[in-house]
């Protein structure tokens, strides 16, 4: 039996420097001057000051894992996580079911932003909370693999809902497995979590497991936004 | 004297000069933004009709056009359509009391399931910036939401947006309820898993690989 393991990072932490801002933006080439660069440098100055990034796991035993039908089963409840992350995580015994968050302050500054009119910052604190909680989530996937090293477990990547094909409705499912966590996310009626800058997902854990390349390298959409940042 | 107020409007919104007191860019520190000139160019009898064909529309265009072939990117198309909202603050007052025509109203909205804010915004700025009335409907956006946008503006077209391919099959069903009430509304979807082919399946009148094959698409409707 597992309980909920809770981490807390100051932002300053996890917060990503102006040049991995611009690089996932994809605009290295912008002026020292240009306004998106002054924003960036002075709102993750101004954001050492926040509350923080809030993430956590819970490890759950697999009942069933069936690459054929694209299903995993745990306690009962079935993810639909589709043939894809099935086979990546195919070898796994146990998972890792994780969530993180950057918080409400970080959708209240970013809807102010948006109201006032000032729509390029408010896209590039978009960004910047979600290179954020990405990094929480890398430094509490090591703690994980750490954790676990000593009896010659191995993790997978993290897959979330609504990308390689999992269902953005298993949301509701899997919040159920997460069950009570100090984190405080909640999900809509159409599945999408509050605070908005959150993520959610699962990851696998076995002694045999392989490693397989991470997002965008695996996914099979072509035409997606992300990929045509990130790796064109 | 109007045509090179025009012109530097023009410029002001291409390049992002917001107004007087905005540092960028450098060649145009001290000198009037979006904001003054827009002004000016009102109390010299330009017309905002003008205004907005010959400078605003034409820069954005500019701007979509550069876009599209990666010669920019997402943060200077948005300072762009900042300077263009500054201009535009001086010309509400003439689309509210109809001495300036725009070309329609268009209702936009991300389809329900789905937070993705970015390309809808992106669109509904050059849109707006094409000379239509936006009515921007926000993300999560239920079916009965563009139904009732519909039924208010019955003449108006429908942008529907989806960044994952696990809610962009959400869209049929408002296509589906928006045509069940409105067969002639004509509905365009962007976002980027779709394609041509995916917007035909499901019922689309229109698809805008970006947004300016979508501005072109819509201006075809005017024409």
């Amino acid at each position: 039996m597992y309980n909920f393991k809770s981490f807390h990072f100051y932002f300053a932490e996890v917060a990503p420097s102006v040049a991995e801002v611009l690089d996932f933006l994809k605009s290295t080439d912008l002026e020292e001057e240009h306004p998106a660069v002054i924003f960036i440098r002075d709102i993750l100055d101004e954001l050492n000051y926040s509350t923080g990034i809030q993430g956590g796991y819970i490890i759950k035993n697999i009942n069933e894992l069936n690459v054929k039908s694209g299903f995993i089963n745990i306690e009962n409840t079935t993810l639909n996580i589709g043939r894809q992350i099935c086979g990546y995580i195919k070898e796994a015994e146990k998972v890792a079911l994780f969530l993180c968050t950057a918080g409400e302050e970080f959708t209240r500054m970013t809807n102010a932003l948006n109201e006032q009119g000032d729509i390029m910052e408010a896209y590039l604190l978009d960004a910047i909370g979600s290179l954020s909680v990405e990094n929480a989530m890398d430094k509490i996937q090591i703690e994980l693999k750490q954790i676990l090293h000593p009896d010659h477990f191995k993790i997978s990547n993290r897959y979330s809902p609504g990308y390689c094909n999992w269902p953005l409705t298993d949301q509701k499912a899997l919040f159920d497995l997460l069950g009570e966590n100090s984190i405080g996310i909640a999900l809509s009626e159409s599945f999408l979590m509050t605070p908005r800058k959150s993520v959610s997902g699962i990851i696998g854990i076995g002694q045999q497991l392989k490693h397989h390349e991470y997002g965008c390298k695996i996914c099979t959409n072509t035409t997606c936004i992300y990929r045509k940042i990130l790796h064109e | 004297m109007s045509s090179e107020l025009l012109t530097k409007l023009s410029e002001c919104v291409e390049f992002g000069k917001i107004n007087l007191a905005s540092p960028y860019p450098p060649q145009m520190k001290g000198l009037p933004g979006a904001d003054e000139i827009t002004k000016e160019a009102l109390e010299s009898g330009v017309t905002p009709g003008e205004i907005l064909n010959d400078a605003l529309i034409s820069a954005m265009n500019k701007v979509g056009q550069k876009f599209s072939e990666n010669k920019i990117f997402v943060p200077q198309m948005l300072l762009s359509a900042k300077a263009m909202g500054a201009s535009m603050i001086h010309l509400k007052p003439f689309f509210a009391n109809g001495s300036v025509q725009r070309k329609g109203v268009f209702i936009l909205g991300t389809v329900f399931g789905d937070l993705h804010d970015i390309g809808k915004n992106l669109f509904g700025m050059m849109v707006e910036g094409a000379g239509w009335e936006v009515i921007d409907l926000g993300i999560d956006v239920k079916i009965e939401k563009f139904v009732e946008a519909v039924k208010q503006n019955p003449t108006a077209v429908v942008g529907i947006s989806a960044l994952l391919t696990t809610t962009m099959v959400n869209m049929k069903p408002v296509i589906e309820a928006i045509k069940a009430i409105s067969p002639d509304t004509k509905v365009i979807v962007g976002g980027a898993p779709l394609s041509s082919d995916f917007a035909a399946q499901i019922g689309a009148d229109g698809y805008g690989k970006n947004p300016q094959e979508g501005i072109v698409w819509l201006d075809k409707l005017t024409a």
